[in-house]
């Protein structure tokens, strides 16, 4: 039992020490993407909204619009950088729902054995089930199209990885020492969670956000481009490549801006997943 | 064996009771059946009629329990829009989705596996690390992109293959290869890190004292142990993959379920949407309990404990 956590120990020392540089190169990456982001009126050169007809299909590498124009004679650059903040915003929310709900009710299942647990096992099965397209279509017959019932559909539809993952570590959380003692010191059920519980999971938290930030970016995308994600005409990594499909011969530069925009932000966020693991735990996450 | 079984049937059950009343309601809030059935011509009588006769006028709660006591006798309705048995209408197009899933999680298998096991036992080489940072980043494009990027090389560009339909096996290897783009990259990275980790592991040690070859240490010890983790990953991603194929079959106009799931709900066509969902559902039980089994057959230390 020592020999093997000394074992582990030693293993993820080893790790640890070489790997920071993931970490590092995730972070600066994704706080460009951030300044983008924030920054986006100043950075784009033209009005993502305000196409010109007589500057349809320029390819990249043009003077005034470096990666081209689309259909409608819009600027890409300026319509891939407002894209960036929509994403970003969209996927941020969408994962701080989904982990604020699978969070607690991880939590909750954990401490309350019981009917508490049969019920949330029963709704955490039933969400993975639930077919999300059919969600997010009546979501929109409903109240239309915009970012947050976008943004709700996401997240409501997503939180049962966190409470799958809370749960479980939770369990193994509330069966130490230093628990047992706070419980036999009186301290309410509550703030073992909050104050006990939860600085344990950190770790495992912040992995899953940047994990599920990625998931949501890809799901975003995926539902706009299917039309029922954000509203069309906007613009959105997800509209554009749907836009694209019309012109794939004529323009293929339609199609590679936008694909690539979400490669990169994809990327950047499981850099960042990745480089929290192996910093904070000394290993790879194994989902 | 038998008990959990039993426990698993009763939650899957109540799984589907859920489903079904969660989905009712949603589409009674999206929508009234009776105007998209009788279309945009329809008097006010024409509507009062059709209300009548699929027992639309009655309240809720009852038009609920009538469906539930309907779908318990295996009777799924009729699809809205062409009069068809709605299961019938979801069966008929299951083997499509079935077929493309199948396809895609066999070329996940195929490539993952020896390239999972080939980046767990090289070291720091150059290659590898090409070949690890290719996968990384494939791991960051969603098969729909991967689709759309095939469709603009191999269908315009080089017009080598179709792009859309379902007829012959020149028609299959793109909507493969965009689902597996789902799956596979995960799953390479997830056996490279466990044969890596299984590489370290005392057994191993010991094996290669007793003068194992590097092949043997790889392929008798290493990726057993690996590959047991990598089952529990593609039990619990099968659900991701049959999502997945939503898009997928969308994007290349593929005849399957996920095909008309988006159809049959943006028609409101609430029989088949209800018969998809069970069916998808069922689906997805099934798989996980094989893999459960599978775990059991495939891990001794499962087989004496037999929880």
């Amino acid at each position: 039992m020592v020999i093997a956590a000394d074992r582990r120990l030693r293993r993820t020392r080893k790790r640890a020490g070489s790997t920071g540089a993931e970490l590092w190169f995730g972070a600066a990456l994704a706080f460009v993407l951030l300044a983008l982001a924030a920054l986006a009126p100043w950075v784009q050169t033209h009005d993502p909204m305000l196409g010109d007809l007589t500057l349809r299909f320029i390819p990249p590498g043009d003077a005034a619009h470096w990666l081209g124009t689309d259909n409608l004679g819009r600027d890409l650059w300026s319509r891939a950088v407002a894209g960036l903040a929509w994403s970003l915003a969209c996927a941020l929310t969408a994962t701080l729902i989904a982990a604020s709900i699978g969070t607690t009710l991880g939590l909750l299942a954990a401490e309350r054995d019981g009917w508490v647990r049969a019920i949330v096992r029963q709704v955490v099965d039933l969400v993975l089930a639930f077919p999300g397209i059919v969600a997010a279509i009546c979501v929109i017959a409903v109240v239309g199209q915009g970012f947050w019932p976008l943004v709700l559909t996401l997240g409501l539809l997503s939180w049962p990885v966190f409470a799958r993952v809370v749960y479980a570590e939770a369990l193994g959380i509330l069966e130490r020492d230093f628990v047992t003692a706070a419980r036999l010191a009186g301290v309410n059920r509550l703030r073992i969670l909050v104050g006990h519980v939860l600085p344990g999971l950190r770790t495992t938290l912040l992995v899953m956000l940047a994990f599920h930030f990625a998931d949501m970016l890809i799901a975003e995308s995926a539902l706009s481009f299917l039309g029922i994600g954000a509203p069309p005409g906007d613009p959105t990594w997800g509209n554009m490549l749907a836009e694209s499909r019309q012109f794939l011969f004529r323009a293929p530069w339609m199609l590679f801006v936008p694909a690539g925009a979400i490669v990169l932000a994809v990327v950047i966020a499981n850099l960042l997943g990745d480089g929290i693991a192996v910093a904070l735990r000394g290993g790879r996450d194994p989902d | 064996m038998a008990a959990t079984l039993l426990r698993r049937l009763r939650d899957l059950a109540t799984l589907l009771f859920g489903l079904t009343l969660v989905l009712f309601v949603m589409l009674r809030f999206a929508g009234d059946p009776v105007v998209v059935m009788a279309g945009p011509d329809a008097t006010p009588e024409q509507m009062a009629l059709l209300s009548e006769q699929y027992g639309l006028d009655r309240p809720l709660p009852w038009q609920f329990i009538v469906y539930l006591g309907n779908v318990l006798t295996l009777d799924f309705g009729q699809s809205m829009s062409t009069g068809r048995p709605a299961m019938s209408v979801v069966l008929d197009m299951l083997p499509a989705t079935l077929l493309l899933t199948f396809l895609a999680l066999g070329f996940t298998l195929l490539v993952s596996i020896p390239l999972g096991a080939w980046l767990g036992v090289r070291r720091r080489t150059l290659p590898r690390r090409i070949v690890s940072a290719g996968v990384f980043i494939l791991q960051g494009a969603p098969g729909f992109v991967v689709g759309l990027l095939l469709i603009q090389v191999f269908a315009v560009r080089l017009g080598w293959l179709p792009s859309l339909g379902y007829g012959t096996v020149m028609h299959w290897i793109l909507p493969t290869l965009s689902l597996a783009a789902f799956l596979a990259p995960k799953l390479t990275r997830v056996l490279a890190a466990n044969v890596s980790e299984a590489m370290r592991e005392d057994h191993i040690r010991t094996a290669r004292a007793s003068g194992a070859t590097p092949r043997e240490l790889l392929l008798r010890h290493a990726l057993p142990n690996a590959l047991l983790g990598a089952t529990a990953l593609v039990g619990t991603q099968f659900a991701f993959l049959i999502s997945g194929t939503v898009v997928i079959e969308l994007l290349f106009s593929w005849p399957g379920i996920g095909w008309l799931l988006v159809e049959s709900t943006q028609t409101l066509d609430f029989p088949v949407v209800q018969s998809v969902a069970i069916v998808v559902a069922i689906l997805v039980f099934t798989v996980n309990l094989l893999t459960d089994v599978c775990f059991r057959l495939l891990d001794p230390r499962l087989r004496a404990v037999g929880r």
